[in-house]
């Protein structure tokens, strides 16, 4: 076993919160296999793998030698073409910061929910790009027909797919109607290993646009 | 009864209750003073408008308006910046972190409010140290050394703290010869407590710390504040302003009518008509009432008891102490610091500064000035209850929910900086009463 530094746990979820799950498991795989290599990458997936599965994922990906998901972001841009209104539910900052600049006049907000600890003054700050936090007593008043949602996907499998808690407290039958594009974006890329904890299982037909 | 007994009762229960029931500080001291005022009438001591009118709104004026200038070198985000690029140049080492932040914190500290570089300091060392994974005794003493950081910093500059501009204010003494002589006396004191933390204390050696974890900490905090720019258009005029102000400080005599608040005065003003709407927003939200209605109360109480003759008669008892004029200086200082301990600073250094203007009558002036600063600095570091930026840091800690590496929670709270506050207390007191010793030639 090598020499994994103390309070992974706490830093990670610290990270998770304020990058996303992906963004912060490829960061953590990527400084540790550099000072440890794989030998401390597989520590880390044995230690904090069954707590958080994207990481888990992420870090037997980075085993096998495999990079991250190089993000889309013009893919959504055309999707989100005619849009006015954008709002983002859940975090994922490698995926969100290409994107942003590319969005033009889209009005871009993002809900302030997570089941981890965020302090949404800083992220808010460092996404730049004008994205304005939205609680979700107040998503809806973003509702319209030229109004986009988008959430990340972790991992497709068949018809069902994993999201953040968040998304299940935004999308219900009647926000479904409410927005005129509803897009959903893997940054996994594939199904996880374990048992998906953090996040909610959900019909992939929920979305108008998988990416 | 006596008029200095009850004037010197309703002034020191003020002071202990205010101590005692920190949430209701400035209802007490309000209080407090509308009783002083009332007693002073009816003794026929003095009138509320004479009491009013000997209020020290000159140093509220330096204070108010240094207070606008650090929040808005806070707007421009410089103090986050600095924060992380501590972490960056300590590569998370734990060592290196507790001394790039005391250093950092010393300098600010110096120059703007302490409190407002905290608020903005604070948040990012506890992420780091959470990252860091570090234990309750390495927290106590980073977060306690960093406390006592801010105070020598604050002693260090004419402009740092409210001691320091009381003295400024009052005209004891002048801009020049107060850096000159406390700037490298602070920085004595910064050195050696440094040194007894990092080589005697030391509070890392039982944390890991390896290329891992340093590798992992910076990182995560390059990602959580990679887009994060320093506002020029807000830094430039504030900095312009803050090094204008300086300039006039060091320069203009106060007998040319530039009085150091006015400078003060003008400097923040064109600062904040330089960003205008920003500057509205400043003036409006940010004052700092609390700490102008905490020092207007006192200030009354302290010019009742004054009027009453109290700080005459304690320094003429002073004078009569069997003693040699130099250890009636030591007793001073002494007392002065374990008084800045119990009733902080603003309190202990408004009442004991007319002591002090009688013992420079007969001794060397900056010898009692500097060493009541330094005494009161070192007071205000004893106790995490005794400057207003201790139960602030303990708020914050408390927010943050900081765990160790075994999952259990680490708190900041009175005992656990009171050994901090010693070594602090000690060592600040020593190399004030040395600094005073050494000025009259002992």
């Amino acid at each position: 076993m090598s020499a994994l530094p103390g309070g992974l746990e706490q830093a990670f979820r610290l990270a998770a919160g304020e990058l996303g799950m992906c963004t912060a498991s490829w960061l953590f795989t990527a400084q540790l296999g550099a000072a440890g290599g794989q030998a401390m990458v597989a520590a880390l997936r044995d230690e904090l793998g069954r707590t958080f599965p994207v990481l888990d994922f992420v870090a037997t990906r980075w085993l096998r030698g495999e990079a991250p998901l190089a993000p889309v972001s013009e893919r959504v841009v055309e999707r989100c073409r005619g849009v006015e209104q954008l709002l983002v539910v859940g975090l994922e900052t490698s995926f969100l910061d290409p994107l942003l600049p590319l969005l033009g006049g889209v009005r871009v907000s993002i809900l302030t929910e997570s089941p981890l600890k965020v302090d949404w003054r800083r992220v808010v700050a460092n996404l730049g790009h004008d994205v304005r936090p939205v609680g979700l007593a107040d998503f809806q008043v973003l509702a319209g027909r030229r109004s986009a949602l988008l959430t990340f996907l972790y991992g497709r499998h068949g018809r069902t797919t994993h999201v953040m808690p968040a998304w299940l407290r935004v999308m219900g039958a009647d926000v479904r109607t409410q927005f005129r594009t509803i897009v959903g974006w893997d940054v996994l890329g594939a199904p996880m290993y374990v048992y998906p904890r953090w996040l909610f299982e959900i019909p992939s037909d929920d979305f108008t646009d998988l990416l | 009864m006596h008029p200095q007994a009850i004037l010197t009762a309703i002034l020191v229960v003020t002071l202990l209750l205010q101590a005692a029931v920190p949430r209701m500080r400035l209802v007490i001291v309000n209080a407090g003073a509308a009783l002083a005022c009332l007693a002073t009438s009816l003794l026929g001591l003095a009138t509320t408008g004479t009491l009013l009118a000997e209020v020290p709104w000159d140093v509220l004026v330096i204070l108010v308006g240094l207070g606008l200038l650090s929040e808005m070198m806070a707007e421009s985000r410089l103090f986050g910046l600095l924060a992380v690029a501590s972490t960056r140049l300590s590569r998370a080492n734990p060592r290196k972190v507790l001394l790039a932040f005391c250093v950092g914190m010393y300098a600010v500290s110096g120059l703007v409010n302490n409190l407002t570089a905290l608020i903005l300091v604070l948040p990012i060392l506890h992420i780091l140290l959470q990252l860091m994974s570090v234990d309750q005794r390495y927290t106590s003493w980073c977060l306690g050394a960093l406390l006592v950081a801010c105070n020598l910093g604050g002693a260090a500059t004419p402009i740092g703290d409210f001691p320091a501009i009381l003295l400024l204010g009052r005209g004891s003494m002048d801009f020049t010869a107060y850096l000159s002589l406390a700037l490298p006396t602070t920085l004595v004191a910064l050195v050696i407590l440094l040194l007894l933390v990092l080589y005697v204390v030391r509070p890392d050696r039982t944390l890991g710390h390896g290329e891992a974890s340093s590798r992992l900490s910076v990182a995560v905090m390059s990602a959580l504040y990679r887009n994060t720019r320093l506002d020029w258009r807000v830094l430039a005029p504030s900095a312009v302003m803050l090094a204008v102000m300086l300039v006039g400080w060091t320069v203009l005599p106060r007998e040319s009518g530039m009085t150091p608040e006015l400078i003060c005065w003008l400097g923040v003003g064109t600062a904040l008509l330089l960003r205008p709407s920003l500057g509205e927003v400043l003036m409006r939200r940010r004052v700092d009432v609390e700490a102008a209605l905490f020092l207007l109360a006192l200030f009354v109480m302290v010019g009742a008891v004054r009027r009453s003759g109290m700080f005459k008669d304690v320094a003429a008892m002073l004078a009569e102490l069997p003693a040699p004029p130099l250890a009636q200086l030591l007793v001073f200082l002494v007392l002065a610091g374990i008084l800045t301990g119990l009733f902080s600073a603003g309190p202990s250094m408004a009442a004991l500064l007319d002591v002090a203007e009688s013992l420079a009558q007969r001794m060397d002036g900056p010898a009692v000035y500097v060493g009541l600063a330094l005494s009161v600095c070192a007071g205000s570091s004893l106790f995490l209850t005794a400057a207003t930026s201790g139960p602030m840091a303990q708020a914050l800690t408390e927010r943050a929910e900081l765990k160790d590496h075994r999952g259990q929670p680490l708190a900041f709270g009175f005992f656990h900086f009171l050994p901090v506050g010693m070594v602090g207390f000690s060592v600040i007191l020593l190399v004030g009463i040395a600094f005073a010793l050494w000025r009259v030639g002992f």
